[in-house]
Order: C-alpha cells, then structure tokens, then sequence
C-alpha cells in the first residue's frame, strides 16, 4: 500500500496545475473529438468529464504503481510531488500507447452515434469538457475538490450551459449531486444512457452487465440500461449483486494499493464469469479495472453501437 | 496509552460528518464492507464514538483503504451513512496532515 498523503499531494497538484490528475495538457488528452462530426450546437453539451480519455493512462500509472507496491522503491514516491505537473504529464502522455487511447476513444465516438440514432438534440465544446474533480472528493481532499468544482461550474455558467449529457458514473455523481451541493450552480442532468431510443430485432442474446456502485447505489440508474438493452433483444443475465447491492469492482482502491483493487476486482469477476454470458461495463473505472485482470469485457456504449449497423 | 477526546465528535461535524454517534454497533458494515477481513468500518466509527481521535491518526492509512462503494451506507440499519463517515474522517486526517 502506498502513502495515501503522497498519492493526494501528487494528484492535488496536478489538478491545480493542468486541471487533471495526470498534468496532461488537455489538448493532449482530449482528442477523441477531433474528427467526429460532432453538433456545436444544440440544447445539452455533452460533457465526457475525460474520463473515459484518462483510462489509458490509469492502466499505464498503476502498472508501475503495482511492480513497486510493498518494495522499498515505493516511498519514493513521497518525491513525485516536487516534479512539474506538466513535465511528468508529458511524459506519461508518451509512455501511454495510442492504440489503447484510440480504443477508447471509440467508446466516446460510439456514444456520439447513439445519441444521434436516438435523436437527442445535444453539442459539444472540448474547451468546456474538462475534468469533474469527483478523484479529489474520494480521496478527502475537500478543498482541492472544491476550489476545481468550482472553476468547472463557473466556466459551464458562463457558456450559459443549463443541461449536460454525461457519459459516466462519477462524473455523473459529481456535477449531479455534488456541485449543487459544492458551488452552489445546478444544472439538468442525464447520463446518455437515458437518451437512449433505439430499438432492434435482430438480436437475442444475454449479457452479464455488471453495475457500477454509483449507477447501482448513488445514482439509482440500474435499470435504464437494462431496459436500453432490452429494446434491443439483449437481455441482462441474473448477476450475484446487483442493483442497489452491487459488488464493487476495486477500482477506486488502485492508486493507493493496486493488490487491494486486484483481490477486490478477482471477486467481482468471480460473480460476472458464473452467468457464462459476456461482461459488459458501463464505467470506464470498472472497465479498465476488470480487463487488467484479465476479463474480457465490453463497454455497453459499444454493445449498443454495434447493433446501429 | 490513548487519550479520548470528548469533542471529537462534534469537531467532525467541520468535516460534514455528524452521524458516528447513531451507530449503535450492530457490525451489519464490518459484515458487508468489501474488506471483510478489516473490522471496516466499525472500528473507525467506534473510535468516533469514544473520541479515539490519536487511534484514527495512528491507523490513518487504513481509511483509504475505503473504495467508497457505499454497501455500508445501503445497509445500515440506523441510517448513519458509514461510507460518508470514513468520507469525513479521510477529510480530517488530510487536514490534520497539511496543518501538521
């Protein structure tokens, strides 16, 4: 297990410094929009939150976070934290392959395209979309969480933004729950998978979907993709824990101690494999974390994609 | 030797938590919680209820341990909101640790 303190301080400021956890300049990590053909206006922004952006980089961070846990490199991590933001963003940004940054970029094309089968009138502005600060608020640093909170809500006022289509669990929590709480700024919220309209008959086949906590729990939204899926002749096969009592995938646990995310994550897995149906995610924490122990798994944005064609 | 504070309850009330003293230790958390092994989160609300703060401090790590999946909080059946409880105690300690 590393230093939480180290872990904080080193997300902390990156966060003031770049307005990320990593420090990659958002030109850098935002990409996934450049040749879509994508609405610049329209009545709800869609607003990724980049968190499905940052998974390549989480997979490649706690990979050499899990190769020094419990060794004697890993209290020099404590150093981390006097590196410029920007310099170790960079170099994080190079080590990072672009095939896995394209992977998952396509989960956020793939939402693009069913939104427009559905019809949701919706645009997007990469220089509104920017990063939640939900990593903060997990961690305690209720200040940092705060203060970024704050400069994200204020510049989506400004835009005069009112509504926001989300693409994940935590962002969703975040600028749904917590920024009314936090600034003191409300905005309609949805995820996308609540704009979802789009019906087939060419499919029957199961899945095994496995919910996120803050769809299953915080949110309450476990059955809007259920139904989703079932317009289109998938049916969601009977997980242990699901719903309101979903069993974590570890996730969160990966930054302070990827061999607890790891023992937590193998459980999860356990309960998925036993229906013998394919896994399907719908949060990119819960996706990168279930593939790194070796599942396959796809995200329901790409489920759904593939039966558009 | 570990020194109680009485007030420690009502100090984490700065750090949004005010529900520790509802807990009336029944273990449906430590028995749900993910890290079964742990004795999570009972034994941190315990020392709430006490005013164990230097035992929090001492063990500090230990509350990120938390993957904040909230199987706690839907389960508790005094509706203390273990998981916003360790939420508020992550809060004290990193304020304790920036002042310190």
């Amino acid at each position: 297990m590393y230093h939480p303190r180290d872990i904080i301080e080193i997300i902390a400021g990156n966060i003031r410094n770049t307005r990320n956890p990593f420090g990659i300049p958002q030109a850098l990590v935002n990409r996934w929009w450049v040749k879509s053909q994508i609405p610049k206006q329209g009545d709800a922004l869609l607003f990724t939150g980049l968190m499905y952006q940052f998974i390549p980089y989480i997979e490649k961070s706690t990979g050499y976070l899990a190769k020094y846990e419990n060794t004697g490199l890993a209290g020099t991590l404590r150093f981390a934290r006097y590196v410029p933001s920007y310099l170790s963003g960079l170099g994080l940004a190079m080590l990072t392959s672009g095939r896995e940054k394209k992977k998952f970029n396509r989960i956020l094309t793939d939402i693009v395209r069913i939104l427009q089968a559905s019809g949701a009138d919706f645009y997007y502005d990469p220089d509104l979309d920017r990063y939640s600060g939900v990593l903060l608020y997990d961690l305690g640093d209720q200040d940092g969480f705060v203060a970024h909170a704050r400069w994200v809500a204020n510049r989506l006022q400004k835009a005069g933004v009112k509504k926001l289509i989300t693409v994940d669990p935590h962002t969703t929590y975040a600028v749904k729950e917590l920024f009314p709480k936090y600034t003191g700024i409300t905005f309609e919220v949805s995820s996308y998978m609540e704009k979802i309209h789009v019906t087939a008959t060419n499919g029957t086949w199961k899945v095994a979907l496995h919910d996120p906590c803050f769809y299953g729990r915080y949110l309450g939204l476990s059955d809007v993709p259920a139904r989703a899926l079932s317009r289109l002749g998938i049916e969601c096969a009977e997980v242990e824990n699901a719903g309101a009592f979903t069993h974590c995938c570890g996730g969160p646990a990966e930054s302070i101690s990827p061999k607890l995310s790891a023992e937590v994550g193998e459980r999860r897995l356990k309960q998925l494999k036993a229906t013998g149906a394919p896994i399907v995610a719908m949060c990119p924490i819960c996706l990168g974390n279930l593939r790194k122990l070796g599942a396959e798994v796809a995200d329901l944005s790409t489920v759904i994609a593939d039966t558009l064609q | 030797m570990t020194r109680l504070n009485p007030e420690f309850a009502e100090e984490m009330k700065h750090f949004g938590e005010d529900t520790a003293l509802a807990c009336f230790n029944c273990g449906t958390c430590a028995a749900i919680c993910p890290l079964l092994y742990e004795h999570f989160p009972r034994k941190m609300i315990r020392y709430i209820q006490i005013g164990a703060k230097d035992r929090i401090l001492q063990n500090a790590q230990e509350l990120w341990k938390c993957l904040h999946c909230g199987l706690c909080t839907q389960t508790c059946p005094r509706e203390a909101n273990p998981g916003e409880i360790l939420l508020g105690l992550k809060r004290m300690v990193v304020d304790h640790w920036r002042k310190s």
